[in-house]
């Protein structure tokens, strides 16, 4: 290979790691102010669940809690489990009704004031009044 | 193959042989969330072996789905990773360790955006932004060790596969 030729290449190397770095910045800038904020305080809210038999238990209690894992994390008489993914927790198990989805298709569906949840219970901010349910869903 | 004359039984070996390495890989990095040599894998297997990685890595996917159940994310390995071959193939005249770091750090970064468009047909944009935006720390972690993964360890496997290729093709 020419010297020519490694130079070009060396250019276009440096280019691509500059433009790199800049998307960093840009991404990480996207993420500061796009990303959901929740308020502080004391919050009322609610937890709705509603099991494989269609049977609704309701939680309502105050919470300072910032996301809707930790407000969970609080609920006396909800238990949940689940495994950790890269996007946060899925959740699979709640007060011991498991839904298995690559069985028949059965999840946790996540709505906020009847609204579906656009983010993973690690990053839903929880607000004053707000009622979350949990709710057993089969996809077909 | 590559000089028209169709799939040889050294390509199906050859081609086997990058299933099992880029599979091995995916899953013995699997308990690093978002740290993984696939992407080095396939920049590298479609430098050296051009469009027999097109072969690999749909039967890759579909163990994949096999091994881990058919999610959403495997209807996005099914178009991520061939794209990361195709774009591989495009810049496959680039020499440069910063330019090939400097790629696979981008295809970290972007990786999540990526994964989002189903979300975008599925839920709408506001949907896939939610799900992109919550990701992004994520994306940056990919990014970043995908990048020096490849600064450490592109040279050293360029040299191994490039022996390689000498004594096998």
């Amino acid at each position: 290979m020419s010297q020519s030729t490694d130079r070009k290449s060396g250019k276009k190397g440096l280019i691509a790691v500059i433009i790199l770095v800049a998307l960093i910045a840009i991404f990480a800038l996207i993420y500061v102010f796009l990303s959901p904020s929740a308020s502080e305080g004391s919050k009322s809210l609610t937890i709705e669940v509603i099991d494989n038999e269609g049977e609704t238990t309701s939680f309502s209690f105050k919470t300072a809690a910032e996301y809707l894992r930790q407000a969970r994390d609080e609920t006396v008489g909800l238990t949940y489990e689940g495994t950790e993914s890269d996007y946060g927790m899925y959740v699979e198990t709640v007060n011991g009704v498991t839904a298995d989805y690559n069985t028949d298709g059965a999840y946790w569906a996540f709505y906020v004031d009847g609204e579906y949840c656009n983010y993973g219970i690690d990053s839903q901010p929880v607000n004053d009044g707000e009622v979350y349910t949990i709710e057993y869903t089969v996809y077909y | 193959m590559g000089n028209g004359s169709g799939i040889s039984v050294k390509d199906i070996a050859l081609i086997g042989i990058m299933i099992a390495t880029i599979e091995v890989v995916k899953d013995a990095l699997a308990f690093l969330p978002n740290v993984e040599l696939v992407t080095l894998l396939i920049v590298l297997y479609t430098l050296f072996f051009g469009k027999r990685i097109l072969f690999a890595i749909p039967v890759f996917v579909l163990l994949q789905g096999l091994l881990h159940g058919f999610g959403l994310w495997w209807i996005m390995y099914l178009y991520v990773w061939p794209l990361l071959a195709v774009l591989t193939f495009l810049f496959r005249k680039q020499t440069s360790l910063l330019f090939w770091s400097a790629f696979c750090g981008l295809f970290g970064l972007f990786f999540g955006a990526l994964c989002s468009l189903p979300y975008l047909i599925l839920s709408g944009p506001a949907a896939a932004l939610a799900w992109w935006v919550a990701g992004i720390p994520f994306d940056l972690i990919h990014c970043i060790s995908n990048a020096v993964l490849c600064f450490v360890l592109f040279k050293p496997l360029h040299l191994a596969l490039n022996k390689l290729k000498n004594a096998w093709f």
